[in-house]
């Protein structure tokens, strides 16, 4: 194979799309989840981002971080430190970060505008 | 049987996330080189691609008549991975051996189901045996889809002759889970088959036997 010139290769445009100035909500329910996991302890924050893959083409990533090293907006919700990657900003305004307290399926879980479709497991979406 | 040319790109996927986003987004377990297929979320066929594990980077080998439709359904989902993808198809030929060749080492040698890939570059030349009716023989004889025929946007993996690549136990992907479903409930109601000429609707006309998708 010519790899000598991969580096001359045209590099395939990437479709980054437009960053969003995001905005979005934390439900009660939510608001409730994440005092007991931050305490008094604000330092860290939610990060709210977007992976490819999953059964319908992406899938949510919610961790509870001190910092990261993407490329993030940093909203305060509440008193709660919320980052947003840029690159997934476009997939990620005007969601609702909910919690569902029951046996099977429980946990946070996001309302996006955005999804035109999601996955049974709820867990990706397109 | 002898050497084809395809009609093929090269593309090379480079950065730290490029197993997992490869993974992530076509059928079978991405672990080193292999062959897989990247499907929408209704499980059709995006495109067949060799994955060749070149150890800092991956270089995916697919149907040049469906590559502008598979990067525009990859590049959007790089999100904020470390990717890069490069297209080295002008650089690159790629050809298909029924047998083993002896090659210089500025070729790429790859085992597929279908036979051993070569991708040489444009300034190596390698000797073209086989005519396209032989190599569609061939392709009959062992049951080979290839795009253009049986591989289209029409269908899914299962029904194709592909199943092979649609890996049973991965995590989610794109399309797992229609074809998980149609696999588990026993609704694969089509498949390859190979019947004696003549044959209504063939995906592939061979000199004596030729192959189709037929409802099982």
């Amino acid at each position: 194979m010519d790899c000598n010139t991969c580096d001359t290769a045209p590099t395939i445009l990437i479709n980054a799309p437009e960053v969003v100035e995001v905005s979005l909500t934390i439900t009660e329910k939510a608001k409730e989840m994440l005092e007991g996991a931050f305490g008094d302890d604000r330092s860290h924050g939610l990060l709210v981002g977007v992976l490819s893959g999953g059964c319908s083409g992406y899938m949510y990533d919610l961790q509870i971080v001190e910092s990261t090293e993407q490329d993030c907006q940093e909203l305060d919700i509440d008193g709660f430190r919320v980052l947003v990657p840029n690159a997934s900003s476009h997939l990620l305004d005007g969601i609702e970060i909910d919690y569902v307290d029951r046996m099977m399926g429980g946990g946070f879980k996001i309302n996006n505008p955005n999804a035109s479709s999601s996955c049974g497991c709820g867990e990706s979406f397109s | 049987m002898g050497v084809v040319k395809l009609d093929a790109y090269v593309l090379i996927v480079k950065g730290s996330d490029r197993v997992k986003f490869v993974d992530g987004l076509s059928t079978n377990k991405i672990e080193g080189s292999c062959t897989t297929v990247f499907t929408t979320k209704n499980a059709k066929i995006i495109d067949m691609v060799d994955v060749i594990d070149m150890g800092n980077f991956l270089a995916l080998v697919g149907y040049n008549p469906y590559k502008s439709k598979l990067i525009e359904h990859i590049s959007s989902r790089v999100l904020g991975q470390d990717i890069s993808i490069t297209d080295v198809s002008t650089n690159n030929n790629v050809y298909l051996s029924t047998d083993e060749c002896k090659v210089g080492s500025e070729v790429t040698v790859t085992s597929t189901f279908r036979g051993l890939l070569l991708i040489a570059p444009k300034s190596y030349e390698i000797e073209v045996n086989m005519t396209r009716d032989q190599f569609n023989d061939y392709r009959v004889q062992n049951l080979i889809p290839h795009q253009g025929h049986e591989i289209s946007e029409k269908v899914n993996p299962l029904i194709c002759g592909l199943g092979h690549l649609v890996h049973q136990s991965k995590g989610c992907y794109i399309g797992q889970e229609i074809l998980v479903r149609m696999r588990s409930r026993g609704r694969i109601n089509k498949k390859l088959v190979r019947k004696e000429n003549p044959v209504d609707s063939a995906t592939t006309v061979g000199s004596t036997h030729s192959l189709k998708i037929e409802r099982v």
